[in-house]
């Protein structure tokens, strides 16, 4: 019945059409992306203060970029490992160093705790946290190591004893070994996100606590 | 938040704070009032990046935290403001401002602050000195004297204000807001900068001294360094105390310029520099959200005028009429004591540019005749399609045509008003309408969508042309690097050589496009800033809600006609449904 529904249509009810008119031919595909405009934009207007304007945001923007708020995501990480990436680590800087926060102003949960493990008298430092990352991956090789000796004489003991064991030993290994390598993998893909590496630590004790 | 806001805002965090932080902000966005651990598992990014973000966010004025909402236990929640982050639009045209108001002093001050977000006063002294003395000649340094009067020069103008001490940071706050904070929890709305009575006075800072030049054998490196905050052991009496921009006052500087280059296009010279002085006298007793400015008898202008322009009172009088004549309404006679008393009318003024900027629109897209046909309906509210031809002027197929392109751009309205119980078509009136401030929301829409397409594809032309920018980056920093050690010509040609002309011409080329479409931001932006003023200054009684709350009220409003038709409409469904089951029996 016309006009019952919500909708309303002005073209088809419109008195001032004739019936043998008809409606224009429905669309087959989309409408084009860039259509031809009939009339033209005007042009832009120039001029010293829309110079000046433009300047100022273009030079706003490059400053930005250096400051300690454009946080930069974790760079991407290579499918080789690189000589490069030693030195190019070395060049990020932690941005949430550079910006002393009033954490008077800011909730209490927000607080990075960027915490250094003090590991066998290691000094406390703020910049260069390369330092730290290697004595610690020394020590996990040696930890492992360490490990998989004492499981090997564990192991030629149980041998006598039971076969289970020994399969049970045998694969207790391969997952330390996994570990000890991964631990090395994920220092040298990482970033210097110390919190990172502070996970692959945690991890690794972890696995080697089972 | 429409998607068209929330696309454009995410741009503008891509652009100025990284992609992290871009991530952050939308999903703030997107989902309201959120704790840190239901965003850290939206976004699927670390948690210490999430902290980061929400600080650089929070440092800036474009999140804010609210503690305890749900009870004393609640986790700290986290709210975006999408109109704070849109301003980053605004921030050229702000700092050219205060540099036409306080020279370069100011300018530097105001990028400084738009830059950190909020930083204390003494802070901003020195950076700002550090970087006059780096502009300035050999030997010669800036005062911190200098730049602190400036400093105080806005915080009395107001362009520059306090940031409201933090509300319940887990710390003892300020003294004179300890009650204050208490309340915040449980009050909704938040309390305004401008709530608290320090907001304008400027601290005791002792800041006596010079800048130091920074020695020109430093390398970048070094320079880093200097650009962090040194650990300096010094403070300046002004600890806690930070400093924001006050955008509303840039904004109420902004709307009297146009106001006035309205006046001055339309009328001339003198006139609009009448206006300003009235402008002038009445920016402290004025408030932003007021409509009209209090009233100024003659006399007071008189006194007021400039001393260049000495025009006789009778001269004055005369322009005052003939303002007040305008229909444009910029001026009204509000009393005849004192020689006449004279207001400015501030929203009038605004919707009356909102709707030039309208009309103006329609014309530059669809041409000058549907143009006059917008223009008419704007003023005869309601016309039907035979009147429209008669007074447009227009041969009935074209008029026919136009309206219909302007129906479906949804820029014209149609309403039905019925003659009988079902809306027979040869039997229903059907009027074109426009109504101002819905077509003005729908075009400042458009506004966001063009500024969001123009960022992408001026984005999407630097990455085109990524590899051919990074060459020629390297290239000046080695150029920049010879010349600073003395290398001979030869050299340096050889290196510029390095780029071969196409090359060259297509940097040039792309450099052309890059600064157009950037200009071409800017410049929408003008347009956004009046459709978004005349848009808050019309729905100013309702501003306790937000913006959709507004709109539904005032669809309220225009109950009349509808509401009847839709009882009509209704009664007619009872009546059909009626006659059918009697016709059943």
């Amino acid at each position: 019945m016309a006009g019952r529904g919500r909708g309303r249509r002005p073209f088809g009810t419109d008195p001032s059409i004739s019936r043998g008119e008809g409606l224009p031919p429905g669309l087959q595909q989309p409408t084009p992306v860039f259509p031809v405009m009939e009339q033209k934009p005007l042009p832009l207007a120039g001029g010293e203060e829309a110079e000046y304007l433009l300047a100022l945001k273009q030079d706003f923007r490059g400053v930005m970029k250096n400051l300690p708020f454009f946080i930069k995501p974790a760079a991407a990480q290579r499918d080789v490992q690189r000589y490069s990436d030693k030195y190019h680590s070395s060049e990020q800087t932690n941005s949430l160093t550079d910006w002393n926060l009033d954490w008077r102003r800011f909730p209490r949960e927000l607080q990075v705790h960027i915490r250094r493990r003090v590991r066998e008298g290691l000094a406390f430092s703020t910049m260069d946290s390369s330092v730290p990352v290697q004595k610690k991956k020394k020590k996990e090789e040696e930890e492992v190591l360490l490990k998989l000796e004492c499981l090997q004489t564990l192991e030629k003991k149980e041998e006598h004893e039971q076969s289970s064991e020994e399969e049970e030993g045998g694969v207790k290994k391969k997952p330390e070994e996994e570990e000890g390598a991964e631990a090395e993998e994920e220092y040298d893909e990482e970033e210097l996100e110390e919190v990172r590496g502070q996970q692959a630590w945690v991890r690794t004790t972890e696995a080697l606590r089972v | 938040m429409t998607a068209q806001e929330v696309r454009l805002c995410g741009l503008l965090l891509q652009e100025h704070f990284g992609e992290v932080v871009e991530k952050v902000g939308r999903n703030l966005l997107k989902s309201g009032t959120q704790n840190l651990r239901a965003i850290v598992h939206e976004t699927g990014l670390s948690v210490d990046l999430v902290k980061k973000s929400l600080c650089v966010l929070m440092q800036h004025g474009a999140c804010s935290f609210i503690q305890g909402r749900k009870g004393p236990g609640s986790p700290t929640e986290y709210k975006a403001h999408c109109d704070r982050m849109l301003r980053i639009l605004r921030y050229p045209r702000y700092i050219y401002t205060a540099k036409t108001l306080y020279g370069d002093t100011g300018e530097l001050i105001i990028e400084e602050l738009l830059q950190r977000g909020h930083m204390t006063m003494s802070n901003t002294v020195k950076t700002v000195a550090d970087r006059l003395t780096q502009s300035m000649d050999e030997g010669s340094s800036m005062d911190y004297g200098e730049v602190s009067s400036t400093f105080s020069k806005l915080v009395e103008t107001h362009f520059l204000q306090r940031c409201p001490p933090a509300v319940g940071a887990g710390t003892t706050g300020s003294s004179q807001t300890a009650n204050s904070t208490s309340a915040a929890p449980a009050s909704s709305t938040a309390p305004t900068p401008e709530s608290f009575p320090d907001c304008y006075r400027v601290p005791q800072v002792t800041l006596i001294g010079r800048s130091k030049r920074p020695l020109a054998s430093e390398e970048g490196e070094d320079q880093r360094n200097a650009k962090k905050a040194k650990m300096d052991p010094e403070t300046h009496g002004d600890e806690g105390i930070y400093w924001q921009v006050n955008f509303e006052r840039f904004h109420q500087h902004f709307r009297d310029q146009t106001i006035i280059s309205a006046v001055a296009n339309k009328l001339d010279q003198t006139s609009s520099e009448i206006v300003r002085t009235m402008l002038r006298m009445s920016e402290v007793t004025t408030s932003s959200t007021a409509p009209c400015t209090k009233p100024l008898s003659a006399n007071e202008i008189f006194r007021s005028l400039p001393s260049t322009y000495n025009i006789p009172r009778h001269i004055l009088d005369q322009y005052l009429t003939l303002l007040v004549d305008d229909p444009m309404e910029f001026v009204g006679k509000a009393g005849e004591s004192g020689g006449g008393m004279y207001i400015v009318n501030l929203n009038q003024a605004l919707a009356n540019l909102a709707r030039a900027t309208l009309e103006s629109i329609v014309q530059e897209r669809f041409g000058s005749r549907s143009a006059r046909i917008f223009r008419l309906l704007l003023r005869k509210r309601h016309l039907e399609q035979k009147q429209v031809e008669d007074f447009a002027m227009i041969p009935a197929k074209e008029a026919k045509d136009m309206l219909y392109t302007l129906l479906s751009q949804n820029l014209v309205q149609l309403q039905e008003i019925p003659k009988t119980p079902d809306f027979a078509p040869s039997r229903t009136f059907y009027l074109y309408t426009v109504n101002q401030l819905p077509t003005a929301r729908l075009l400042l829409q458009n506004c966001y969508k063009t500024v969001a397409n123009l960022m992408e594809r001026r984005l999407f032309e630097a990455k085109e042309s990524k590899r051919l920018l990074e060459k020629s980056q390297r290239i000046e920093a080695i150029l920049a690097s010879l010349q600073a050690s003395g290398a001979e010509p030869e050299q340096l040609t050889e290196v510029e050589e390095m780029i071969t002309a196409p090359e060259k011409q297509q940097l040039d080329s792309l450099r052309l496009h890059v600064n157009k479409l950037d200009s071409a931001e800017n410049q929408v932006d003008e347009t956004i800033f009046l459709l978004e003023s005349y848009i808050s200054s019309s729905t100013k009684p309702t501003s306790f809600l937000n913006d959709v709350d507004g709109m539904w009220l005032e669809r309220k409003a225009h109950f009349d006609l509808d509401d009847t038709a839709r009882t009509l409409r209704h009664n007619g469904q009872k009546v059909e449904r009626y006659t059918k089951e009697t016709a059943g029996n």
